[in-house]
């Protein structure tokens, strides 16, 4: 049953309620939807689930764009209703006959929309009645196509394997993936095991994903080989004895005893190597970016008065014959080229597949239906909506005044947190030392925590850069507890009353399972002001899983409640994209936080805000 | 198709026009021909400036504030006098040119009155820009229930606004408005004006850190040095209370009749 459908204009006014449907709805779905979804440019998906206290509720939409209404249908996840998107259409058809702006009160649409509900489901039982019989056939096809599929997409590193109905292809093909994987950690088994796990691993992918298989045999399974140690994307009961690090073996020669070369004078820090306080300047981030803004709208102007002029004369004869055709609003079939042109041009400028194909759905369903205004063709209108929503997504939901975060919790009394997360070798240490440089301008006293105790050569990158920028650093040398390394920084820092913590952390896989707890539990810890995902500019889809998975990992191994989620994206070698600016907007549409810094360079003083204008500028030009 | 050919019979058409016009012009006597062009050019000039001289005096009055503070609901109570079924948040702005719903049943001429209702989602902020411009008055609404836990974002908000060029420029008037004092957990508008003024103290010192650039003096709020307070802007700056939902709203009334005088 129905718990709600609601009619409401673009402006934020209810029209129409059903009043029947009494019961209150619980928590608030609709201004949820609005601000999560709606205006998230994700209006191209089916639906919405929304979960309150007490209630799980799924919303489904259907939009006027001429007459700028919005139709909401609310009801009970547990419930599949068939008819909810025929109701909607058909409410929306009977509304917009009786609909006027000036009016405010329907209150005779009620009997109409009994009518139509009883319509509705009559039709949706019919169809049900129709559809049982062929319904069994298809299940155990559609069970066969599913495993074959996730296999295939989940097996190995990332990469988006195309569907492979094959099984045994996809046992190959995961093993090479892990092959390749294998190295970046060194984590690993040597390599000779390595295909004899990755067999292992790709079984056991797809046994995780199908979860029709007993998890407890498959560790049983695991055990009986000989205890091989652990591997990426492995089902969680991930045993950490086993995590010691065993020096690699090049060829015969015997094994080198440690290999520590950190210098024993400077492991304190109170060498006094005579080095200048680093004065580079101004950092970018307080420079007034100048925005030639006019060449191209001068462009636009041009075409859009040959435009005019070419139009203008047959500008009757078409009004004349759509008069006569009828034919003045917008169709999906007449806005699929200009879509399709923009999502080629947004993907040349590397954005994620998958993203611009949301985006284009989501300005396909805000422009259907509605009328051309004359003389403007159809691609400037869709350009338009295009600029207008990725306007909106790029603008920043919450403040990114960090300034302002600094000076409140310097009141309080304690030090603001900041914990820098990626992949390996985005440049995270680098543009911590910007973010620090930036930070000392403004007259901030910072402290950096050297919490990547795995590489080698990072306390060391870290200690040059305190040297240089002449600010105190916390560490505690190599193969420590990174959570508890940041938890000593951030006493040292209230004792000593650094302003800001700026903590490092080691580059890892989104999914590597065990590191990805490592630094869950750091959060959970420490309980960060700020999480900032530093991400390369120069990635391309990759983006997108990064960030969903981070998020995903933090959400679900964090052992609290309410665990914390990426706030901030710092992006970084800018400079090294020309106008290939697309990872910005993927990174952003889908994690919803918004940029807090762009990294353009390697000296301290490149760091910049995003230019949101210039962003949209470069995408669509 | 046809197009084309009804195309060219109107090029035909067009040019016998334009050549029998041009014999016209050859045919009449100079002095007539400029005197015509002098009555042209002298109409247009009267026109230009009389719209000139009308620009100066603007009926726009904007609404804005934090999502969800009820501005929505306030533009439908200045427009019909009462809230309708209620409001969810706003995606696009509501215009309106219209007469007070209260003073509809007032004698006389009355001008009417432009309101516009800008959303308050952070998203939308750019579309505020559109249209302080050609604001006559600025409407800063504040939900006095829910007060403290927006306090900071609502006080960055309002320093946005107050620090906007148009409004320094023009010396927009300012009122904010405690909106929701019908319930019983409302905070005061004096606590509110105390609270605000004391966050917009705290960021002009953390927001004139970022952009040392071009700080000029028109973009700085108050005097340097003290404590802010509101009357040291340059803009006229005034506190109201109201309740949109049962429409008590005489105070934005009077600050709206103040700025378009009938």
């Amino acid at each position: 049953m129905l718990e709600q459908l609601l009619i409401f204009t673009r402006g934020g006014l209810i029209l129409w309620t059903c009043r029947e449907l009494g019961n209150a709805l619980r928590g608030s779905p609709i201004e949820t939807l609005i601000r999560s979804c709606l205006l998230e440019e994700r209006s191209g998906s089916a639906s919405y689930s929304y979960d309150a206290p007490g209630a799980a509720y799924t919303l489904k939409w259907s939009f006027h764009n001429e007459l700028g209404l919005v139709f909401v249908a609310v009801y009970q996840r547990i419930l599949h209703l068939l008819y909810v998107d025929d109701l909607l259409e058909m409410v929306k058809d009977e509304f917009s006959k009786i609909y006027e702006p000036t009016r405010m009160v329907y209150n005779d649409f009620d009997d109409t929309f009994q009518q139509l509900k009883k319509e509705a489901e009559d039709l949706a039982e019919k169809m049900k009645k129709s559809k049982q019989p062929v319904k069994a056939i298809n299940a155990n096809l559609g069970k066969k196509q599913g495993l074959g599929q996730k296999g295939g997409v989940d097996g190995g590193n990332q990469k988006k394997s195309c569907d492979d109905g094959n099984g045994d292809k996809d046992g190959n093909k995961t093993k090479s993936y892990v092959y390749e994987n294998g190295h970046t950690n060194g984590e690993h088994v040597s390599n000779g095991e390595v295909t004899v796990a990755s067999g292992v691993n790709g079984k056991e992918n797809r046994s995780s994903n199908t979860g029709a298989f007993d998890k407890d045999k498959l560790q049983k399974m695991r055990g009986g080989k000989g205890g091989k140690k652990t591997n990426t994307a492995a089902v969680s009961k991930a045993p950490k004895e086993e995590l010691k690090k065993k020096p690699r073996v090049w060829n015969d020669s015997p094994p080198v005893s440690k290999l520590d070369f950190t210098d024993p004078v400077s492991e304190n820090g109170t060498d006094k190597v005579p080095v200048v306080a680093v004065e580079h300047g101004e950092s970018m981030m307080d420079r007034e970016e100048i925005i030639s803004s006019d060449s191209d709208s001068d462009e636009e102007e041009e075409l859009g008065k040959n435009a005019k002029i070419e139009t203008k004369k047959k500008g009757w004869f078409s009004t004349m014959f759509n008069s006569i055709a009828g034919k003045a609003s917008l169709d999906k079939a007449d806005l699929e080229p200009a879509l399709k042109a923009l999502k080629d041009r947004l993907m040349t400028k590397n954005v994620a597949e998958e993203i611009a194909e949301k985006l284009c759905e989501s300005v396909a369903a805000s422009l259907e239906g509605k009328k051309l205004a004359s003389f403007t063709r159809i691609s400037s209108t869709v350009q338009a909506a295009m600029e207008e929503a990725l306007v909106r997504i790029l603008t920043p939901r919450r403040s990114i005044d960090i300034m302002r975060d600094v000076h409140a919790a310097k009141d309080q009394g304690k030090p603001y947190v900041v914990v820098f997360v990626g992949v390996n070798g985005v440049g995270k240490s680098t543009n911590l030392a910007k973010v620090a440089y930036w930070l000392l301008q403004h007259k901030v006293s910072v402290m950096m925590a050297a919490c990547d105790t795995f590489r080698s050569g990072a306390v060391e990158q870290l200690r040059t850069h305190a040297r240089r920028l002449q600010i105190p650093i916390f560490e505690k040398g190599y193969e420590k507890d990174p959570a508890i390394v940041a938890k000593e920084a951030v006493q040292e820092a209230t004792r000593n009353g650094s302003d800001v913590v700026l903590v490092d952390t080691a580059g890892r896989m989104q999914d590597n399972e065990p590191l990805m707890r490592a630094l869950s539990k750091l959060i959970y810890v420490n309980n960060p002001d700020l999480i900032l995902f530093v991400g390369e500019a120069l990635v391309g889809n990759d983006a997108v899983d990064q960030l969903s998975k981070f998020n995903q990992k933090l959400a679900d191994l964090s052992p609290s409640p309410n665990p914390q989620l990426i706030d901030g994206i710092l992006l970084t070698k800018f400079d090294t994209i020309d106008d290939k600016v697309g990872a910005a907007l993927s990174m952003v549409y889908i994690s919803g936080s918004p940029v807090m810094f762009v990294g353009c360079g390697q000296s301290y003083t490149d760091l910049k805000k995003l230019n949101v204008k210039s962003i949209v500028k470069t995408l669509l030009k | 198709m046809d197009f084309e050919k009804i195309e060219t019979e109107v090029k035909i058409h067009v040019q016998k026009w334009v050549g029998e016009a041009q014999l016209l012009i050859q045919r009449k006597p100079p002095a007539q021909l400029y005197v015509a062009v002098a009555v042209v050019v002298f109409t247009m000039l009267l026109l230009i400036l009389i719209k000139l001289f009308k620009r100066k005096t603007s009926n726009t009055i904007v609404l804005t504030g934090l999502s969800g503070s009820g501005k929505t609901i306030l533009f439908y109570q200045l427009r019909d006098g009462s809230s309708h079924l209620g409001t969810v948040t706003s995606m696009e702005p509501n215009e309106g040119t219209f007469v007070l719903h209260s003073e509809t049943t007032k004698k006389g001429k009355i001008k009417p009155v432009h309101i516009v209702d800008v959303p308050g989602h952070s998203r939308l902020r750019a579309k505020l820009d559109e249209f302080l411009p050609q604001a006559a008055g600025v409407v800063f609404v504040v939900d006095a229930v829910e007060f403290l836990p927006n306090c900071r974002a609502a006080s960055e908000y309002l320093y946005e606004v107050l620090t906007a060029a148009s409004v320094v420029k023009r010396k927009i008037p300012l009122l904010i408005l405690c909106n929701k004092v019908d319930k019983v957990t409302a905070h005061t508008k004096d606590f509110i004006r105390k609270q605000l003024e004391k966050e917009i103290d705290k960021l002009r010192t953390s927001r004139t850190a970022v952009s040392e650039a071009d700080v000029t003096d028109e973009y700085t709020l108050g005097t340097p040095g003290e404590a802010f307070a509101f009357s040291q802007c340059h803009n006229k700056v005034v506190i109201g209370e109201a309740s949109g939902l049962t429409g008590e709203i005489s105070q934005l009334e009077d600050f709206i009749r103040n700025l378009v005088k009938p």
